[in-house]
């Protein structure tokens, strides 16, 4: 049995500080071309850095020439990650040509910091603005789209994750009819202080997969596909390019650190191979953020998966690495070079020297194969996998697809609301300190969390209390979605007090929590679950949501049993906490 | 130094939040890394922030991390050496 719908891509755009559209980022790119550069005391950080960063705000300031109607007259001036991000989708949507104000459209936004430059001027004021799903309603507004926009904020897979969940919605809720996939991140003092503590940045252009490679660069960028669906590929054009399946898995090992052996991404990669005819698959496209272990990490993986003699490229040695929109623009450049039939060269490498070896693409080069395969990981353990295909003119692939149909059966099998939080007597702090310690828990990191993963993993503590289940080993059959509307906002502002201009000393302890999933990444690690681990965030809490998303993991990923899901957000005086275990029926359960 | 070697310890434990520890809990003999306070990289990154914070000194490599981390008594002497504040 097939999928019910092939999932395509419609329209796509990428604004970077090469040039913009997605053909001329191609053109530019194949010429060589980076905007990779180093700056010296810009924002007021005293070590210089490499980026490639917008040289002026002259082209994002532009988008507001560009909307005819008036729909967004009401509205605020946009910042320039906002501004970036309707850009890259306007471009998409003109090239899809669909009404993106009809409401079988959804918009999903992939960002990890979004607006976070923001909190060096709000203060401790509770301003809207740096809250991810008040910038993707803004966005999703623009258009005339009423429909509550999701944010997937997966620290570096974002991109990546909001596009296997624009599959998931088009192919299993039959809501939409078209999801418009929107990736922006915008640098500041913020990110690069943060990746400086982590002593992540390269001091020279990266060296993706080199043996000398000494750390990343970060970029700029904005990136959007319009998805669509059609029960009948066959009669799309040739050349489209057809979303074959994603795969997320976590490591379960460590919240900044890949794992050595490259567990999640394998099972990632094997989850979205099986069935696949491998020898189609043309080239890979790696993270390859030039980090010592990430590309050891890959390299390892992708062995064990026994494609090492597959053409591989990291396109980070052009835009440096854009965060949450890096999944989304490096899809792009990757299916215009499927449908171009080659493979880009991997700018920056020159002697490939990694802890497995790599056919790694040191030039452009004509390729056969009519597929390729997008990796991608990041902070949180978190991994993903995504394989496209050229739809041929022969009707193309989608046929003898796994078993996929939306018929999981799920139940709850023990659900936990925390106490309500709020600052009172006793800081939120010391409450959730003492809940730790009525509940008898013994592990020593949580106190070294932020409060977010405090919250989520005393929750998941309270909801797998005397479940029996496996302790010992990593289970690929229990996965974790999360849920809320702070992202990680509440730690976003302790880590912005550590960069304060007269007592500058960014923390890395502190910025490891500035993202979302890495609460998801903790309890991953404290309870060793190895299947999906992806978090959302929305404007409130929303029952139907939740289920549909974990009806579409349990029906995309048929090995898992248990899904830890639920609603875990923080924010300056408040704590909420509602976890629930779901746990899948198996059929022989039904009919009795 | 058993001065410094104390302060240290303190404030190894206030950064790196090791709940429940108390200086004489920590030999200052003993590797800080590997097994005993179960620190990672991420604590390691910590102490050198703790470096410039507290001694004003900057290491120019992470890697350098390595040997002065070794023990709190040889990273007490390392920053005895070249602290500048």
């Amino acid at each position: 049995m097939k999928n019910k719908y092939s999932i395509y891509q419609k329209g796509h755009s990428i604004i970077s500080p090469l040039a913009h559209g997605s053909y001329a980022n191609f053109e530019a790119i194949i010429a060589g071309k980076s905007q990779l550069q180093c700056y010296e005391q810009r924002w007021g950080i005293p070590e210089p850095f490499f980026a490639s960063l917008f040289q002026d705000e002259h082209d994002l300031n532009a988008v507001e020439t560009l909307h005819e109607t008036s729909l967004h007259q009401m509205e605020p001036q946009y910042t320039r990650f906002e501004k970036l991000a309707i850009k890259a989708a306007e471009d998409a949507i003109k090239q899809a040509n669909i009404d993106a104000s009809n409401e079988r459209v959804l918009f999903i936004l992939s960002t990890t910091k979004g607006n976070v430059e923001l909190l060096e001027h709000l203060g401790s004021c509770h301003d809207n603005r740096p809250y991810l799903w008040y910038s993707a309603q803004l966005i999703a507004k623009y258009f005339g789209n009423q429909n509550t926009p999701i944010v997937a904020s997966n620290a570096c897979i974002s991109g990546c994750a909001a596009q296997i969940a624009a599959y998931n919605m088009l192919q299993y809720s039959d809501q939409y009819d078209y999801v418009v996939v929107v990736g922006a991140e915008v640098l500041s003092k913020f990110i690069i202080s943060g990746f400086q503590s982590f002593k992540a940045l390269s001091p020279e252009r990266c060296k993706p997969f080199d043996q000398n490679r000494c750390g990343l660069n970060l970029g700029e960028a904005g990136a959007a596909i319009v998805y669509a669906r059609t029960k009948t590929p066959e009669e799309l054009p040739e050349q489209t390019i057809i979303m074959e399946a994603g795969a997320i898995n976590n490591d379960a090992n460590h919240i900044s650190g890949p794992s050595r052996t490259g567990e999640g991404l394998l099972k990632s990669i094997h989850k979205v191979t099986e069935n696949f005819d491998t020898q189609r698959i043309a080239f890979i496209n790696t993270h390859g953020t030039a980090t010592l272990y990430n590309d050891d990490m890959e390299s390892v993986a992708i062995n064990r998966a026994s494609l090492q003699d597959i053409p591989v490229n990291s396109l980070k040695g052009y835009y440096g690495h854009t965060l949450g929109a890096a999944g989304i623009m490096e899809v792009i450049l990757s299916s215009i070079a499927l449908q171009k039939r080659m493979v880009i060269k991997s700018l920056g490498t020159e002697q490939a020297g990694t802890a497995q070896p790599l056919n790694v693409c040191m030039e452009n080069h004509k390729i056969q194969g009519d597929a390729f395969l997008k990796l991608i990981s990041g902070f949180g353990g978190s991994n993903a996998a995504v394989l496209f295909s050229l739809r041929q003119g022969s009707g193309g692939r989608s046929q003898g697809t796994v078993i996929r149909i939306h018929n999981s059966q799920f139940t709850i099998h023990n659900s936990i609301v925390l106490p309500q939080i709020t600052i009172g007597a006793q800081g939120i702090d010391d409450q959730l300190a003492q809940l730790y310690r009525n509940i008898g828990m013994s592990y020593p990191k949580f106190f070294k969390m932020d409060r977010l993963c405090k919250a989520g993993i005393l929750g998941a503590e309270m909801l797998l209390k005397d479940y029996d289940f496996d302790h010992e080993n990593v289970k690929a059959d229990w996965g974790i979605i999360l849920m809320n509307s702070a992202s990680s906002l509440d730690n976003d502002r302790r880590y912005q007090e550590t960069i304060a201009e007269d007592n500058y000393y960014p923390s890395p302890a502190v910025f490891v929590y500035t993202l979302a999933n890495i609460v998801t990444g903790e309890i991953a690690i404290r309870h060793k679950i190895g299947g999906e681990s992806s978090f959302y965030v929305m404007p409130k809490f929303d029952q139907n949501l939740m289920e549909e998303v974990i009806g579409q993991a349990f029906t995309t990923n048929p090995e898992l049993t248990h899904i830890i899901c639920g609603w875990v957000d923080v924010d300056g005086e408040e704590c909420k906490v509602n976890m629930k275990l779901y746990k899948r029926i198996q059929n022989s359960e039904i009919k009795q | 130094m058993e001065e410094l070697i104390y302060k240290l310890k303190e404030e190894i434990i206030d950064v790196l939040n090791l709940e429940g520890m108390k200086p004489e809990d920590i030999d200052e003999n003993a590797p800080l890394f590997g097994e005993g306070l179960g620190l990672d990289s991420i604590d390691a990154l910590e102490l050198i922030v703790l470096m410039e914070k507290n001694y004003g000194i900057k290491l120019k490599n992470a890697n350098e991390g390595k040997e002065i981390f070794k023990s709190v008594r040889v990273m007490a002497e390392y920053i005895n050496e070249h602290k500048t504040k």
